[in-house]
């Protein structure tokens, strides 16, 4: 199989990818003559437009033997099913006068949302398709945005090599401010301190045949949920549990995570020597929070002016004002954000982390995606979908759930094997790390 | 419920009023208000209210309090990881508002054994609302997902007076109060 030499990024829609199997609607078609299609179409679409299929091109042409053909979608057939003589009036009026023979046809009922789809429909009947990757930015970013971004995940995936304490290799977060530029808060996984940050320049151990990790069988696809899944999944935890300290892949492992080292040493200026909670983003955004609090200390509570809607239910219906209520304060921020500020210093700040990006080298579970939201970050980059508890499409799609009131851009990063290998390779170190130290003892 | 006693009810109601005290204290503080206390072997061994303004961080909402004040404290006394959970797995969380997708994956996390809750989160919430991480077998999971641990978790418990108290939070409307020089514009929109 292919080696991965480059990076690649690929957008992760808040839909779960369709099948392609194609719903249909079955209508009413008939051949015309090409030199009569004009004036037809036009009287049809003012008779009966076709409303709820705008995606779906009314006009079908083929060529057969050399031949073009031109057929014409008159109307639904659905309602006429049984009576062919209750058609619409004008539609009547067409097949006489133009010498019609109305047949059966079925096309797509819904728009397609991948190319694949959209091919699939085309078998039917033909349909347009406009990619929604454009919206969500893929197509928009320069090339100089896209090494900025690669960039950004390198740093992170760094951090996985600086984060690992003679322990497990750890999932981290870096937080970015792409308009400046800046990194706003960095962290990896503080579930577990098994002992105080060290560096061991050790050979490189065997983990490779040890725990069956075979970067080399990722796929090319760069569609996340087929053939690289497995291997990635292979490399992700199954068979090396290696990969068992990344918090997100392993939320309910932190009591197994009992530490042979059960001293204050590891403590920083944390007041936790280890917290089941505190997962590589969950930090991130406590540094990032911290980072604003000391950058603009005199810019009090004041601020979190649309944080009530994250917490409030859905107004009662007894209380038919309060949505209304919750438009006043969203739009409220919204000035508030962009455009009045009265404070110089304050234009600077952002709210929360709106309008930042999170670089996240594993997939987040549940409570990381959703401390996201919370903290209205603007995009997440992940290099390694989670299998076992990711929430941005592996397992769940927050970035899919409607009543949510924020919503992310979900990006996954496909890095090259060598990138990859930096991972692997603080696992294998850890674990000829470990072993030296059993040795030690 | 015909198991429960008049008892157990009442002692329900006890922890739900000590919760809603929690989400009074932060309305006081113009905070969100909502709180929660954490009970084991029926006494209330934790409490938190949300402290996300203060704190400028959204993630810091009552559980996470209430949670963080026991981690802090259990780590200090030198209890290691197993014994930490073999608590979480004999408390109960008495909470206003359902809690949220955040805050059912942490609870989840912890072990917890069962959740009480007020009214519901119909935008967030994790108990149910919008998803049902409290629940292992819910869920239709891909292959491969692994499975959290559930608990049970009962809602409605006073939900009124936690609703009251949103509803005092934006008519009060303390941190949201129009800025004077845009009054016109609000007046308008508040109607
Ligand atoms: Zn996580
Ligand atoms: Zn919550």
């Amino acid at each position: 199989m292919a080696r991965r030499m480059k990076w690649e990024i690929v957008h992760v829609p808040g839909e779960p990818e369709r099948s392609l199997e194609v719903d249909t609607v079955d209508v009413f078609a008939s051949n015309i003559e090409p030199k009569l299609a004009n004036n037809i179409v036009r009287q049809l679409n003012q008779v009966v437009p076709l409303e709820n299929l705008r995606h779906v091109k009314r006009v079908r042409r083929r060529t057969a033997e050399g031949k073009v053909e031109l057929s014409v979608i008159l109307c639904l057939s659905g309602e006429y099913e049984k009576d062919a003589e209750a058609l619409p009036r004008g539609i009547h009026q067409l097949i006489s006068a133009y010498n019609l023979c109305p047949y059966r046809a079925k096309v797509a009922k819904h728009a397609a949302i991948s190319k694949e789809e959209w091919e699939e429909q085309c078998k039917l009947w033909p349909t347009s398709y406009h990619p929604s990757t454009n919206l969500d930015g893929i197509a928009t970013l320069s090339e100089g945005e896209l090494q900025l971004i690669f960039n950004y995940m390198d740093s992170a995936i760094q951090l996985t090599k600086m984060s690992y304490a003679g322990g497990k290799v750890q999932n981290a977060a870096v937080i970015v401010d792409p308009l400046r530029g800046q990194v706003i808060a960095s962290a990896h996984d503080q579930t577990s301190y098994p002992c105080p940050l060290t560096f061991k320049t050790s050979a490189r151990g065997g983990c490779v045949d040890e725990c069956g990790v075979t970067i080399a069988s990722q796929s090319d696809s760069n569609e996340f949920g087929n053939n690289q899944d497995n291997s990635v999944k292979k490399f992700a935890l199954q068979k090396c549990n290696e990969y068992s300290g990344v918090s997100c892949l392993n939320p309910w492992g932190w009591t197994t995570q009992r530490a042979s080292h059960q001293n204050s040493s590891g403590k920083s200026d944390n007041k936790f020597s280890w917290h089941p909670l505190r997962h590589a983003a969950i930090v991130a955004i406590e540094n990032a929070a911290a980072r604003d609090r000391e950058l603009f200390p005199g810019l009090g509570s004041s601020e979190s002016q649309s944080e009530p809607i994250d917490i409030l239910p859905n107004p009662s219906d007894n209380c038919p004002s309060k949505r209304q209520k919750i438009q006043v304060f969203e739009e409220l921020n919204m000035e508030k954000e962009f455009l009045h500020n009265s404070e110089p210093n304050e234009l600077m700040r952002p709210y929360l982390c709106t309008g930042f990006d999170i670089y996240l080298v594993w997939e987040p579970c549940t409570l990381c995606a959703m401390a996201l939201v919370h903290q209205r970050i603007r995009r997440i980059f992940f290099a390694l979908p989670n299998p076992n508890a990711g929430a941005l499409g592996s397992v769940y799609r927050l970035q899919g759930e409607k009543s949510l009131n924020h919503h992310y851009s979900v990006f996954r990063i496909s890095i090259p094997e060598q990138n990859l290998h930096e991972i692997e390779l603080n696992a294998s170190n850890n674990s000829s790390n470990k072993a030296e130290s059993k040795e030690e003892i | 419920m015909a198991f429960e006693t008049g008892h157990d009810s009442a002692s329900k109601m006890r922890f739900m009023e000590l919760a809603l005290e929690q989400a009074r204290f932060a309305l006081e503080n113009l905070e969100v208000p909502v709180g929660c206390v954490i009970v084991e072997d029926g006494k209330v061994i934790s409490s938190g209210s949300n402290r996300t303004s203060e704190t400028r961080n959204a993630t810091r909402h009552a559980e996470m309090e209430a949670i963080d004040t026991l981690l802090e404290e259990w780590q200090m006394i030198g209890l290691d990881q197993l014994e930490v959970a073999e608590i979480f797995s004999r408390c109960d969380l008495y909470v206003t508002c359902e809690p949220c997708i955040m805050c059912t994956t942490a609870l989840s996390i912890l072990g917890i054994r069962e959740v009480f809750y007020g009214c519901a989160n119909d935008k967030f919430g994790g108990c149910g609302s919008v998803l049902s991480l409290h629940d292992s077998n819910s869920e239709k999971l891909p292959r491969g997902a692994l499975r959290g641990k559930g608990f049970k978790c009962t809602g409605g418990l006073l939900s009124e007076e936690a609703v009251a108290l949103f509803r005092s939070f934006y008519e009060q409307g303390n941190p949201n109060a129009p800025k004077p020089h845009r009054p016109v514009r609000i007046a308008q929109e508040a109607e």
